[in-house]
């Protein structure tokens, strides 16, 4: 692995393959971060049957990366409050480009590439506004920042790019300020939303659930290749509470809780770690790492038929080609064109589980 | 629900509890309980003491506010259940405030005379920013917030403060006992504690939650970075109790951390150890108030408290934790 690498970066050193394509990094499906059992930190490579095609060392605890459409480029971000965000070669391992977050933001660890790779998209917050921002960075003037707007809300987490181009953000609506940790500040009056807006900033369409759900703060999101958005929860309100932890919305059409009875969503602990929808938008995923399961339901009829799978520690999932995939914290790669897990026992698969 | 809940007990408890069901029987009786009834006689003393006096700078007013603030961090772990309806722990406790809402609120407030605070149940829909210890402290301690306004409105406005934190706590000890305790006596046998792990699990993470927030707010907001040091963002230091915060909340956390391992010899010898480096380490510190932060000499004291705090943390999720059968994941443990 590391001689093609090797062979592949002197290559590209050398001028003869002036971009590198995901083929030339073995052609993974997915990305994730990993902690090694040694305390380190990678971000990994997989292939559709989950195996690692690579691994490249990250400085610290990556959050989620973010995969460049075409090139083999990916986005790793600190956690947050991450200042920066390194740009990698996952050919080579090279940091291409860092991010640093301007005076006054900080990322919250998840990014979109425009559709045409040019321009990443990163959530971040303006701590002193309490506010959501977008910040957007040019590949093209090796990752320079070009500009910012308003995110449509507080604490704006994971982003996606539709397939219209426009991006979809879910403002998850709990205001953190760096001085104050990981402590949240506003939870008696959070108002979290999901949030289209156009590449320029202009904000297009805001869904907001019922009141009573005012304090589940929407995180995660993935798109189908139609534009259904799938929306994973955290319930900040009281434990004792069950509440529906997804939902679904398609632009212009109303909200759709995604209705499996109190039974399931109990189980879920009130906490949706990540969420994956097909791309043909008929099935979603959603995990629990505090319920040890993944919860998958078929969408379109009234009573949604759903599966659980039980997996201690399980939260990256993502849907592709090769069916549904999930990682968990103890190093298991479960799913794919694999018939059996892969085991990684020196891994544990961080939060997010990236489709390329 | 009362009649409910020792309907179902006296039904379904099998006649030899298990080991589970009695640790959470005594904690609750031996930690929560009493902790939360402090809570509720304090605050209810200093309102009391308040509705007597316009002297805010009353020594009485002043001490029953410490114990009534002291009474809150030796709680300030526990926070589910009954303290989380209609945000009453964030009502009492609005800190940190990075944004500056409550003076901002506050000033607001003494110069506009808002009417709110002339019934006792307005002032409970009043903002969380000007509820609770931390707003009481800029009346009882900040200068230019006693400087605004009239200083009647201001009396009237502090005997507001005291009735709504009085009325919030008795309300968290009414809904512990019996309803809430009883919820946690029947684990297993109703939705919220499915198992009765799942009760252990509960008050095995309030203690975590005491380390966890002493290590990183109450220490670690001040600390800053070291080229950057915050002593200005230390809790409550215009009342003096930063430290004094931070050594009663960790050794609430610590109390109930010693009670759910209680029995266990080698757990308690190592929280002996643990605590003797905490007590010996705070001893050294001189500012009340962190001021120390911004000196490399005493900043390296403030540090080692840090520290002592985060290997309490670090033996609670480590150790307590799988010889309590609660151990979390990585992803579990630390989700975003």
């Amino acid at each position: 692995m590391t001689s093609r690498r090797g062979f592949l970066a002197g290559l590209a050193a050398a001028g003869l393959v002036p971009r590198t394509t995901w083929a030339s990094a073995g052609a993974p499906a997915l990305l994730a971060a990993a902690r090694t059992d040694t305390g380190a930190y990678v971000l990994c490579g997989l292939s559709g049957a989950g195996e690692v095609l690579f691994d490249i060392p990250l400085p610290d605890r990556g959050h989620a990366a973010a995969a460049h459409p075409h090139r083999a480029e990916a986005v790793a971000f600190a956690r947050r409050p991450g200042r920066f965000a390194i740009i990698l070669n996952c050919v080579s391992g090279a940091v291409l480009a860092t991010l640093d977050a301007p005076a006054g933001r900080h990322f919250y660890g998840h990014g979109s590439f425009s559709l045409d790779g040019r321009y990443l998209f990163t959530t971040e917050n303006d701590y002193e506004a309490g506010l959501g921002v977008i910040g957007i960075w040019d590949s093209a003037q090796d990752y320079r920042r070009v500009g910012e707007y308003y995110s449509g809300g507080v604490g704006p987490h994971e982003i996606k790019t539709l397939p219209s181009g426009d991006l979809v953000v879910a403002n998850g609506g709990i205001e953190t300020h760096p001085d104050a940790g990981r402590a949240k500040l506003n939870i008696p009056t959070m108002e979290p939303n999901l949030c289209y807006l156009s590449t320029d900033g202009e904000v297009l369409e805001t869904v907001k659930l019922d009141h009573s759900l005012h304090k589940n703060s929407i995180r995660h999101l993935d798109v189908s290749r139609d534009g259904l958005v799938a929306a994973g929860m955290q319930w900040q309100g009281d434990a004792g509470q069950v509440v529906p932890l997804v939902f679904t919305h398609k632009q212009g059409e109303a909200a759709v809780i995604l209705d499996v009875g109190t039974a399931l969503y109990r189980r879920m602990d009130g906490y949706v770690g990540s969420i994956a929808i097909d791309s043909a938008g008929q099935t979603v995923a959603a995990t629990s790492p505090r319920g040890g399961l993944v919860l998958t339901a078929e969408l379109g009829g009234p009573a949604p038929k759903t599966a659980i799978d039980t997996h201690a520690d399980v939260c990256g999932v993502a849907y592709g080609p090769w069916g549904r995939m999930v990682t968990t914290g103890r190093g298991q790669v479960i799913g794919g064109l694999s018939l059996s897990p892969n085991d990684y026992p020196k891994l544990h698969w961080d939060n997010h589980l990236v489709r390329i | 629900m009362k009649k409910l809940c020792t309907f179902f007990i006296a039904l379904m408890l099998p006649v030899s509890a298990s080991a589970d069901r009695a640790l959470v029987d005594r904690v609750i009786s031996n930690h929560v309980i009493p902790r939360f009834q402090t809570l509720a006689q304090t605050t209810a003393q200093l309102a009391e003491t308040a509705a007597q006096t316009c002297d805010l700078s009353n020594g009485q007013v002043v001490s029953d506010y410490h114990a009534a603030f002291d009474a809150w961090i030796g709680v300030s772990h526990l926070r589910f259940g009954p303290t989380e309806i209609e945000d009453r722990a964030f009502a009492l406790a609005f800190w940190p405030d990075p944004r500056s809402k409550t003076p901002k609120a506050l000033r607001a407030m003494i110069t506009e005379e808002d009417p709110v605070i002339q019934l006792p149940e307005n002032y409970a829909e009043a903002s969380i920013a000007v509820r609770g210890f931390y707003a009481m402290e800029y009346i009882l301690f900040d200068e230019p917030t006693q400087a605004l306004g009239h200083p009647e409105y201001q009396c009237a406005l502090f005997q507001a403060m005291t009735q709504d934190t009085a009325a919030l706590s008795q309300a968290i000890l009414d809904d512990w006992q019996p309803d809430y305790a009883a919820l946690m006596l029947a684990a297993g046998q109703n939705d919220r504690y499915q198992t009765e792990k799942e009760a252990v699990q509960e008050l095995f993470k309030a203690s975590l939650t005491g380390f966890q927030f002493t290590k990183d707010t109450r220490i670690g907001r001040p600390l800053g970075s070291f080229d950057n040091p915050r002593p200005k963002r230390a809790e409550a230091r215009r009342s003096g109790r930063s430290l004094r915060n931070a050594v009663l909340a960790t050794e609430a956390a610590l109390d109930l951390a010693r009670q759910l391992g209680e029995g266990d010899e080698v757990i308690q010898s190592r929280y002996d150890e643990l605590e003797h480096y905490f007590t010996t380490a705070t001893a050294k510190l001189e500012s009340p108030v962190f001021a120390g932060v911004s000196d490399p000499q005493s900043r390296v004291k403030i540090e080692v408290v840090q520290q002592a705090v985060d290997r309490l943390l670090e033996f609670t999720l480590n150790g307590l934790g799988p010889y309590l059968g609660v151990a979390e994941g990585f992803n579990a443990l630390d989700g975003d």
